[in-house]
């Protein structure tokens, strides 16, 4: 139907938007499926037409509300490269990371109505891909924290260091060693394509982990 | 030829890591449901059996009668297998018991078993019985002509529901404190703290109550949530639950017995009245009374309906019937299955969602009244801004009826919180914010 570029900031923001809620989404998920949290803090809840786990926890929810929310510009901008949530043992070495890889085709074009049914669609075949992620991982050793980090394409970062998205919540440069896990054995998830969005979600999990 | 099968589902497992539910099964390799069952019972002797490889873990549907809190009731469930035999011995009679699905993954809860179903059954909407047993020559779709009989008819009873609404939170708005005792747990403590804040938020929860089966944010409450959206979050669910409260008691009156299945993790159960679910719980459960005498014109209420969709078929279902109790597990359908048979009734044909707010209503017929849920969807396919504040994973309701039990659940993991708490905690923070509890 009609054809609209990336120049289009207003589409460019509803993809924005649609995969951060997603995000939002898998996040919980992953820290309810990888029990980073206990299980008691989570309620359930609607997306995409299917039950899925949030977490009810004030704080928790607003971290992961600012982080997404300040990576939301450099989506729209198409600056964003990966999101990659990191869950640490007790020593703030990395165990697992879950990383969304994302990227936009330049030219976007919404060539039928029922795309975002099935952008939908896709997403919640990610959602179910997530639940059953435990099957495949070895379980983590208990004590274990999660954070979040962007890889963005070039130097978008500069940028996001000079202007503050979210009072009083920086955004620094990570640490080598959260970045990079050594001995690290990759397991893809899922992969997803459509017109608006292309998106890889894959492990890289730490071979010994305790 | 005829064990072919065994190995596609061993490839949907094992490789896919597919969860293979037997509807999904059913509709996936063409076959009849009590067929699909046959063949995953089958596929997991046979691995049990060699004892190789991967674990692989099985969900069970148990469906039987026994008494809870004095009156008998047919209860069904989706269980683990690990809590299989314990939730068939609390039965007095054990109707049926078969496998509901096999996955490599041990699921923590439900979901995923409801997700596996969603895509399949929505494809094949149409005909997604075909390989049922369950059947009512009752059930056709309805003509356009009937639809927007149903459609005008629907208009009329909320705006007359408004106003006595409006009435009821005004006396909920005054007393928050009763409606946060409901979410015990953990729950509880974030509705009290915001409780405060519902008085303000309250205008904005009334006017989304308008709707009193709404399930998802309307836009309304969307830019309110936009501006406060922690306190409305549980200023909202904290109204919405005072507000079911009536809902529920008049719907537990009307069903004798009721089926009560407990989530699958749980063994134990109590009867629906304690359950404080979200809005559609109490007309799912109306809706799911296996033994009520007033089946016949009931529908099930769409739920695999997308916020953007446009079909509007609709379709009437039968309420499931007990027949003849069987002690085998390979009789022929006697309940309701989670993922459900879904009705997608939508009253406007052909009314195009493009680019614009555009109100998108289901029509249910429940317990011969017609209620309407309506909500604004945007130009996309989510329709909230943010996940979902309420905690309405109504979905299909016989998947409601099989793990609902959100109370429950929340008491079991308090308690089970409470008892870690006394270890020496790795996440003090967490564990001092619960153990105010």
């Amino acid at each position: 139907m009609a054809t609209l570029t990336r120049q289009d900031l207003n589409f460019g923001q509803v993809v924005a938007d649609i995969l951060c809620e997603f995000l939002e989404v898998a996040i919980h998920l992953i820290l309810y499926v990888r029990e980073i949290y206990p299980s008691g803090i989570f309620q359930k809840r609607k997306k995409y037409n299917v039950p899925v786990q949030m977490s009810c926890h004030p704080e928790l929810n607003q971290y992961i509300q600012d982080t997404l929310h300040c990576v939301k510009p450099l989506i729209q901008k198409n600056e964003a490269e990966k999101v990659v949530m990191v869950i640490m043992d007790k020593e703030h070495h990395p165990v697992e990371r879950f990383v969304f890889e994302i990227s936009q085709p330049p030219l976007l074009s919404i060539s039928s109505e029922t795309l975002l049914s099935h952008v939908e669609q896709l997403l919640r075949a990610m959602i179910l891909k997530i639940s059953v992620c435990d099957a495949v991982l070895d379980n983590n050793p208990p004590g274990c924290t999660f954070t979040l980090l962007v890889h963005t394409r070039e130097a978008a970062t500069r940028n996001m260091e000079k202007v503050q998205v979210i009072k009083d919540f920086p955004w620094i440069v990570a640490d080598e060693q959260e970045v990079h896990m050594e001995e690290a054995k990759l397991i893809p998830l899922k992969t997803m394509t459509s017109d608006i969005l292309k998106m890889q979600l894959y492990v890289e999990e730490r071979t010994q982990k305790n | 030829m005829d064990y072919l099968y065994l190995d596609n589902i061993d490839e949907f497992v094992n490789d896919q890591n597919k969860i293979v539910t037997y509807k999904w099964l059913s509709l996936t390799l063409g076959v009849h449901v009590n067929t699909a069952k046959q063949m995953l019972y089958h596929y997991l002797q046979q691995k049990r059996n060699e004892g190789s490889g991967t674990p692989l873990h099985a969900t069970y549907l148990v469906s039987g009668k026994c008494v809870e809190n004095g009156s008998k009731c047919h209860k069904v469930s989706v269980v683990r297998e690990d809590k299989l035999n314990a939730v068939k011995a609390k039965m007095d009679v054990t109707i049926s018991v078969h496998v509901y699905s096999v996955q490599r993954a041990e699921l923590k809860d439900s979901s995923p078993l409801y997700n596996t179903d969603y895509d399949a059954v929505k494809e094949n909407i149409k005909n997604c019985n075909k390989y049922s047993t369950i059947r009512c020559a009752a059930a056709v779709p309805m003509s356009s002509a009937e639809v927007q009989r149903a459609q005008e008819m629907a208009l009329v009873p909320p705006a007359g529901k408004e106003i006595s609404k409006t009435g009821l939170n005004e006396n909920t708005s005054a007393t928050p404190k009763p409606s946060a005792k409901q979410p015990a747990g953990i729950m509880g403590m974030f509705a009290s703290k915001n409780a405060s804040k519902s008085q303000e938020s309250s205008k904005e929860v009334k006017t989304e109550q308008k709707d009193d089966s709404s399930l998802v944010e309307t836009s309304k409450s969307k830019t309110a949530s936009k501006a406060n959206p922690m306190s409305n979050l549980f200023g909202k669910s904290a109204q919405k639950k005072a507000d079911e409260k009536p809902n529920k008691s008049v719907k537990e009156e009307t069903a004798a017995s009721s089926t009560a299945p407990a989530i699958m993790e749980q063994s134990q159960t109590s009867p629906k009245s304690k359950i404080d679910i979200k809005d559609e719980q109490s007309k799912v459960s109306s809706a799911l009374k296996v033994e009520s005498k007033d089946t016949r014109n009931k529908t099930k209420r769409p739920e695999v309906v997308d916020s953007d969709d446009e079909k509007m078929e609709s379709q009437q279902k039968k309420r499931r019937r007990i027949k003849k109790p069987q002690p085998d597990s390979s009789d022929d359908e006697v309940v309701p299955d989670s993922p459900p048979v879904p009705n997608v009734q939508t009253p406007s044909p052909k009314k195009q969602v493009k680019r614009e707010p555009v109100s998108h209503q289901e029509v249910s017929i429940t317990n011969n009244t017609l209620t309407e849920k309506g909500y604004v969807s945007e130009s996309y396919s989510e329709s909230e801004e943010e996940p979902e504040p309420n905690s309405q994973a109504k979905d299909s309701s016989s998947l409601k009826q099989s793990f609902g039990k959100r109370e429950e659940e929340k008491k079991e993991k308090r308690e089970k919180k409470t008892s870690t708490a006394n270890k020496p905690t790795k996440q003090p923070s967490i564990m001092g914010f619960f153990q105010k509890k």
